[in-house]
């Protein structure tokens, strides 16, 4: 890649974070967290996607960010009281800049309109009133209250607290070079607290000599502060290299005369105001002169691109068990970079920056490949063997045994690499939550929780559609309009709450509303008005509940006068079965919905039961299977023409016959000779599959049949075995699923192609 | 790296009356298109409206100091007025009083 798309790519990723960053700190702003942290955290993260911007000449989005920043900077200095009207217009223009950067990025024009508007009324919070174009020549008039007051009363400098540093800075030229200014680390520590500040010119040459790229002036701060010096050091974190710097106590250094004092104000909080002052009068005419205030920002952005664009950038396999895996095995665990970390916490925790590399996802992709293929050669060989009847005892068995547990290790570790918290995709949430919630007029707020828990790349990837999707129904359809809910004696607000958790292995993600749940009785109506079902139907409420995910049952034409779900839902489940995941629901009337969706921590490996049927191996994902039984043939009935259950603990759970399902054989076998597998599918339905025997256990590295072969109904995907044959992986819902639609429509697998081909 | 040329314009014909008037920018980028515009009047007096500079850097005070004194050992005015509050609020940062950049007194005395 072209080194400067590398780095633009990389200043766009950042920007990912920065955003991300950004709604989550406003979010906790709105909800009342104002402590300095979350504010400055806020800030940073605006200062920082202007920065990078500036770099790379992105003016629209370096004026908006500016607009927002000082917003924000007026709200870290305590003159903006951030309200929840506020807050409100705070998380719109977070939305518009993730718009410009969006635009920025695929080179597409912004809404100008909105942005526009956007900084006006941001504007308005700190101008007091005065709105004003964002495009306006006088654009960082806006600013003019940031400039110095006159001030009636200083503070004495005997009155300031021994707590004094004197720091010689003297930046070389590569500190220029790299993008940084001298002026804004002057700022940086003017923010610790009241500064003095002296130039020392005698180092500059006569004119004629002058380097005008070069590096000639030394300053000289008093800094009055409580600070330690490791606060002082990161302000000059970025650029420690590229200047000298000492920092020493000033206890016996009086105070310079004529020297520039940053006027304090009356008390001891008007100090540190002071210094916002200053550092607003700085900032002030930055709609352009935001590219110089996050220079410590984008230095951190070109460096990492640099490093990513510096190494080799080879696609080509990495070696398992060389040197190569042992760094990013080490150093990326995405959990280093969670927690509450924000961009605040980058500056006084450089450690832990320094923890984590950024890695090409194809290299950890290509890794990930490959521990899956030494998997699979670990079965066969471990197979192999077996087959030699070697004795358990034996040296070779024993190192097998090793080997073995030495590659779960490496996958485990490997797979640790593409662990993130569904944090990413939450933070999508509350921005498609107001943006429902504008257009159906409706109030709603928005709650998640277990955002840290981690989960595979690619299921977060392919998790935020449905969740986009299930959210977006529950606010319009899950909800109540507010009329209705006041009726309802509810608050006004709806509530919508994401959750995320591990259970079983599994990641568990809830999405409830309280709004009205699902209307079954119109669902029944429509669903038999749709031919869906039968008039006569009886269903109870689970499976009335489930119709909404027949496909042909939701359409928005269809669906939108009903007061429950039904809109898209069927695409919905599709796409978390498609993930190896099922999805539920528990509706209570008057009380709001629940979807649940169970999906796999991650879709390259998986724990499975190796099965028989009819001389074909597939494999039964461990995590569906409740119990394995031999079916006594008393305890088997008929129903109807072919359809069987099995009578277990007092209920009557269907029966499947696996090789009939899938086509392999025409007439099912008898349950009693056969081996049975008591599976439950999703929404809890249970159904006992017949297979002709059980092989064992085994984790098995999953490929994609669809990528390979093609979707094939009633299998998920297949893998290798250890003889080196290709295994097929059951889909359990879909053929658990059979059971309910051949009550409910009479037609089911059967009618789908076999997999003879694939077997 | 393509650099910033356009630093200055000038809107005088003779060097005693010409007033330079500074971009808005005073970058890394713009140090070395300054200097060069700047190289080009020594020896002539100087006069520098800066009422559009919104913000200026390390580089580019340098280069307006190494001048100040190069016109003042040349015995030749050079006057730089017009900062902005705001700018005038960064040079104090920097250590510097906006007056040093106003030789009229000296060199018209």
């Amino acid at each position: 890649m072209d080194p400067m798309a590398a780095i633009r790519e990389t200043f766009f990723q950042e920007c990912e974070e920065q955003l991300s960053e950004l709604e989550g700190g406003l979010m906790r702003m709105e909800t009342g967290e104002t402590d300095q942290e979350t504010v400055n955290a806020v800030f940073r993260a605006v200062h920082s996607i202007k920065g990078g911007a500036g770099a790379f000449g992105l003016e629209d989005l370096v004026r908006f960010a500016h607009v927002f920043e000082t917003t924000l900077d007026q709200v870290r200095a305590g003159r903006l009281d951030p309200s929840a009207s506020t807050m409100r217009l705070m998380l719109r223009a977070s939305d518009a800049l993730a718009d410009l950067v969006r635009c920025a990025r695929e080179g597409t024009m912004p809404d100008e309109a909105q942005t526009t508007s956007l900084a006006a009324a941001l504007k308005a919070l700190t101008n007091d009133g005065m709105a004003e174009g964002i495009g306006a020549e006088d654009d960082d008039d806006g600013l003019g209250d940031l400039n110095f007051l006159p001030l009636a009363v200083a503070v004495e400098q005997e009155t300031m607290p021994d707590a004094g540093w004197v720091i010689t800075f003297r930046p070389l030229a590569a500190l220029y070079a790299n993008a940084n200014e001298a002026a804004l680390l002057l700022r940086e520590v003017g923010m610790l607290g009241p500064v003095s500040v002296t130039v020392d010119t005698s180092s500059l040459p006569d004119f004629g000599d002058l380097d005008p790229e070069g590096a000639y002036l030394t300053w000289t701060i008093m800094l009055q502060t409580d600070c330690d010096e490791a606060a002082i050091r990161a302000a000059f974190e970025f650029v420690e290299d590229d200047c000298d710097l000492v920092i020493s106590r000033a206890a016996d250094r009086p105070a310079e005369a004529g020297l520039v004092q940053v006027r304090p104000d009356e008390d001891a909080a008007g100090v540190v105001a002071d210094v916002r002052v200053l550092d607003g009068d700085e900032a002030a005419p930055a709609s352009s002169f935001a590219d110089i205030p996050s220079d410590a920002d984008v230095l951190a952005i070109i460096r990492k691109a640099q490093e990513s664009v510096s190494a080799p950038h080879d696609d080509r396999p990495v070696a398992v068990g060389g040197g190569a895996v042992a760094p990013v095995a080490a150093q990326s665990r995405p959990e280093a970079r969670g927690g509450t970390d924000g961009p605040a916490s980058r500056s006084d925790s450089g450690a832990a920056v320094g923890a984590t590399i950024r890695v090409d996802l194809d290299r950890v992709d290509r890794l990930i490949d490959l521990v899956g293929e030494l998997v699979i050669n670990e079965a066969m060989l471990s197979q192999r063997v077996m087959e030699a009847g070697l004795a358990r005892a034996s040296g070779v068995a024993a190192a097998l045994d090793e080997l073995e547990h030495l590659t779960r290790e490496i996958q485990d570790s490997v797979m640790a690499i593409r662990a993130q918290p569904v944090r990413s995709v939450f933070q999508r949430m509350p921005r498609l939550v107001r943006e429902v919630a504008a257009m159906t007029g409706k109030q709603v707020r928005l709650l998640t929780d277990g955002e840290g828990t981690e989960v595979d790349k690619t299921v977060i990837e392919r998790i935020a559609d449905p969740l986009t999707h299930m959210i977006r129904n529950a606010i319009d359809h899950g909800l109540e309009p507010t009329e209705a809910r006041v009726a309802a004696g509810k608050p006004e607000e709806g509530v919508v709450k994401l959750t995320a958790l591990h259970r079983s292995g599994r990641i568990v993600i809830e999405v409830a509303d309280d709004g009205a749940g699902i209307d079954r009785e119109r669902v029944k109506a429509k669903a038999i008005e749709k031919g869906l079902i039968a008039p006569d139907a009886q269903l109870n409420d689970e499976e009335t509940d489930n119709l909404i995910f027949l496909p042909g049952f939701s359409t928005a034409s269809t669906v939108s006068d009903i007061s429950g779900r039904g809109v898209g839902m069927d695409v919905v489940r599709r796409s978390v079965q498609s993930l190896g995941g099922r999805i539920s629901i528990a509706s209570r009337p008057g009380a709001g919905s629940t979807f649940t969706l169970s999906l796999p921590l991650t879709l390259a490996v998986l724990d499975g039961m190796v099965v028989s049927v009819a001389g074909h191996t597939l494999i039964v994902p461990l995590s569906a299977i409740i119990e394995t039984l031999q079916p006594q043939a008393a305890t088997v009935h008929t129903l109807g023409m072919d359809a069987r259950v099995v009578a277990m603990r007092g209920r009557y759970i269907p029966l499947v016959d696996v090789s009939v399902a899938l086509g392999y054989r025409d007439a099912p076998l008898d349950a009693d000779k056969s081996v049975a597998l008591l599976v439950e599918g999703e929404g809890g339905v249970r159904a006992v599959l017949i297979v002709d025997a059980i092989q064992g256990q085994r984790q098995v590295v999953i490929k994609s049949l669809e990528a390979n072969y093609r979707a094939v109904p009633g299998i998920a995907a297949a893998t290798v075995m250890g003889d080196g044959r290709v295994a097929l992986i059951l889909d359990v819902d879909a053929i658990v699923s059979v059971t309910r639609t051949e009550r409910l429509r009479g037609d089911g697998l059967r009618a789908e192609p076999t997999l003879s081909q694939a077997g | 790296m393509t650099r910033r040329t356009r630093i200055a314009k000038s809107n005088g014909k003779s060097i005693g009356k010409m007033k330079i008037r500074l971009d808005p920018v005073l970058d890394i980028k713009a140090a070395a298109p300054l200097y060069a515009l700047l190289s080009s009047r020594r020896g002539g007096d100087l006069a520098i409206d800066a009422s559009a500079v919104e913000r200026i850097g390390g580089q580019c005070l340098q280069v307006l100091l190494a001048a100040r004194a190069r016109w003042e050992a040349d015995q030749r005015r050079f006057l730089i007025e017009g900062f902005s509050p705001d700018v005038i609020a960064t040079l104090r940062l920097m250590g510097i009083e906006p007056a040093a950049f106003d030789h009229r007194r000296e060199t018209d005395a």
